[in-house]
């Protein structure tokens, strides 16, 4: 199975020709035999060949060795030089700023939590022996705390942007809602993060918010129960929002954002919707681009190509013809008639 | 969207989207930029303002004003529009789960394929709606006056309970007076001693019913001065 993720450095010299789409029935077989790619004595003899004569391609080598394990170069094109549509502008670089400042709190996170005790008799001492004592403690303290409010800042701007643009549309629904689930959390980070210097301000906050929980019908009680840990706001609630902060809330955003890139880099951005692609007079859209071909390009194919049988033929110019399995999970444009 | 409209949209976007850029370095460039600003703004940010520390937490103190991070002031304020007690559930989970779930639904009510935003003024007008109120909301959470003053005139043997609701933050919530939060959280005190027994005030501020927190750290004392100044205002 491991040889089956396609290298596209390499196919060009091994595979033999493909004869229109015949290649991609073999890529798809069932019992996932790589039938037109290289076998592994070939492959070995062509990294021979390769080290013999460019004796000195050390690094080469490695990074063949790599790329036919990882599939590097497959992760390098998807990701980078995938192509950003016509009109592309300043407004979509919120999303990767939200992904920017959420690593610079999992950054100066980490540093703080170096210091930070979690425990109600000590949190409060610990925190000041960051602000007072720690070098640059109250620095990246300044960085952890204004960062939560320039992350909630620039989330909802990006949450705009695609409102506006309506880039929630179809093919991109799923993207919107990781989104939500994602600015849902970013907010419980903002809730749990606040109680963690135990001063008097997020310690009574903290209550309240806890009280505003309980308020909610049916659920509300056994979640504020939960979040404080038994029926009274106790030591353990400070430590439970501290695993809660730094721990699950992260894990689960970091996931997430994961998802929520993935489809970013699948689907591709959008074009700013008053883009308008220019079109001879007449012609239907459809007879530009044959229908029922999904409109995925080589480049992201390479990153289905760990499911198995993603075997991509890349023609000249750019185009693809992905395999009935990479149809289904990108969910290609409908087959006329079906019902949307 | 029906499948025509999918099919079109595909196709138009393949065609944008060959005629764009690769994304490095053109898209690259542009939000190493951006992140470039975002950190001067954070450090610049952080210096200036530095992190504060408060007074240490304490169960039994007098003095705290429990207000949340500005990002949640909209949600702390749309609890004060909404005042009867019986429809504050509603206010704290019930609006909040219903926008949420609004939000999250977003793509498979709003069946429109049209995505200019001046073409569908629908939707484009409830999104500036929903904006301008969460910014309205925002802003009346952070101009709240302080919460630690009362002015209104008592009898010199209440000057003692008044102190302490004063430090004790009752204000940021209740208003006495002119003091207070403007159609607060919870009712309004002026005159709470007409309509509550003396006995009845004490429990409540002990207890802390609904969303309003327990008391009973003060003390005995303490809310016993609590509940004879509370009891005089009529
Ligand atoms: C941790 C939070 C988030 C991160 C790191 C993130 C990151 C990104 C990035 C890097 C993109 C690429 C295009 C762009 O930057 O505009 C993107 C696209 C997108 N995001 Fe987010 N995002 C987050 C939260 C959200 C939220 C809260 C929503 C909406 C509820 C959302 C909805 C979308 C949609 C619909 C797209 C596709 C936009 C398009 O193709 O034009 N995201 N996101």
């Amino acid at each position: 199975m491991a040889l089956k993720i396609p290298i596209p450095g390499r196919k060009k010299e091994t595979a033999p020709e493909p004869g229109d789409g015949a290649a991609n029935g073999n890529g798809a077989s069932p019992n996932g035999t790589n039938g037109d790619g290289p076998t592994r004595a070939e492959k070995v003899a062509k990294v021979k060949e390769a080290t013999v004569h460019h004796g000195t391609a050390a690094a080469k080598n490695t990074t063949d060795w790599l790329d036919e394990r990882v599939n590097g170069t497959g992760i390098y094109t998807a990701m980078l030089s995938r192509k950003v549509p016509k009109g592309t502008n300043w407004f979509y670089t919120l999303g990767s700023s939200v992904m920017f400042i959420f690593s610079m709190q999992a950054i100066t996170g980490v540093f703080l939590a170096m210091y930070y005790t979690p425990s109600a008799t000590e949190a409060y001492s610990s925190i000041s022996h960051i602000t007072n004592e720690v070098f640059l403690g109250e620095f990246v303290r300044g960085l952890h705390k204004w960062g939560a409010s320039l992350m909630i800042i620039l989330i909802f701007l990006h949450m705009a942007r695609t409102f506006f643009f309506g880039a929630y549309k179809y093919p991109r629904e799923l993207n919107w809602v990781i989104g939500v689930v994602l600015i849902v959390l970013t907010m419980v980070m903002g809730l749990t993060g606040y109680l963690l210097p135990f001063d008097q301000r997020s310690f009574w906050a903290t209550i309240v918010a806890n009280n505003i929980t309980a308020s909610g019908p049916v659920l509300g009680p056994y979640l504020a129960d939960f979040l404080r840990a038994g029926p009274d706001f106790s030591a353990t609630t400070l430590s439970r929002f501290y695993a809660l902060h730094m721990l699950v809330v992260p894990g689960l955003i970091g996931g997430l954002i994961a998802a929520h890139l993935f489809l970013v880099v699948k689907l591709g951005t959008t074009a700013p919707p008053w883009i308008k692609a220019p079109r001879p007079k007449g012609s239907r859209p459809s007879e530009l681009v044959p229908a029922g071909v999904p409109m995925v390009d080589a480049t992201e194919m390479s990153l289905n190509g760990h499911s198995g049988n993603g075997h991509v033929e890349v023609s000249e110019n750019g185009a693809s013809l992905p395999t009935a399995e990479t149809d289904g999970a990108a969910e290609g444009p409908p087959s006329e008639g079906e019902a949307s | 969207m029906k499948a025509r409209d999918k099919e079109e949209y595909l196709s138009e976007y393949e065609i944008l989207k060959k005629k764009g850029k690769s994304f490095f370095p053109y898209a690259i460039v542009k939000d190493s930029v951006m992140f470039v600003l975002v950190a001067a703004v954070l450090i610049l940010m952080s210096i200036v303002m530095g992190a504060e520390q408060g007074p240490k937490a304490d169960p039994t103190t007098t003095t705290y004003v429990p207000r949340p991070e500005w990002y949640f002031f909209f949600l702390f304020e749309l609890l004060k529009v909404i005042k009867p007690p019986a429809l504050v559930p509603l206010a704290t989970i019930g609006i909040p789960t219903i926008c949420m779930i609004l939000l999250i639904l977003l793509p498979f009510y709003d069946r429109n394929p049209e995505r200019i935003p001046w073409k569908r003024p629908v939707a484009s007008i409830s999104g500036i709606l929903v904006i301008v109120a969460m910014g309205y909301l925002t802003y009346m959470g952070a101009s709240a006056g302080s919460p630690n003053e009362i002015e209104l005139e008592t009898a010199p043997e209440f000057e003692q309970g008044k102190q302490v609701v004063a430090q004790a933050g009752c204000l940021a919530c209740h208003n006495i007076g002119e003091n207070g939060a403007e159609g607060g959280l919870g009712p309004n005190l002026t005159e709470i001693g007409a309509m509550l027994p003396r006995e009845a005030i004490k429990r409540s501020v002990a207890i802390g019913p609904g969303i309003m927190p327990s008391y009973r750290g003060l003390g005995e004392k303490k809310l016993n001065e609590v509940a004879d100044y509370l009891a005089s205002l009529d």
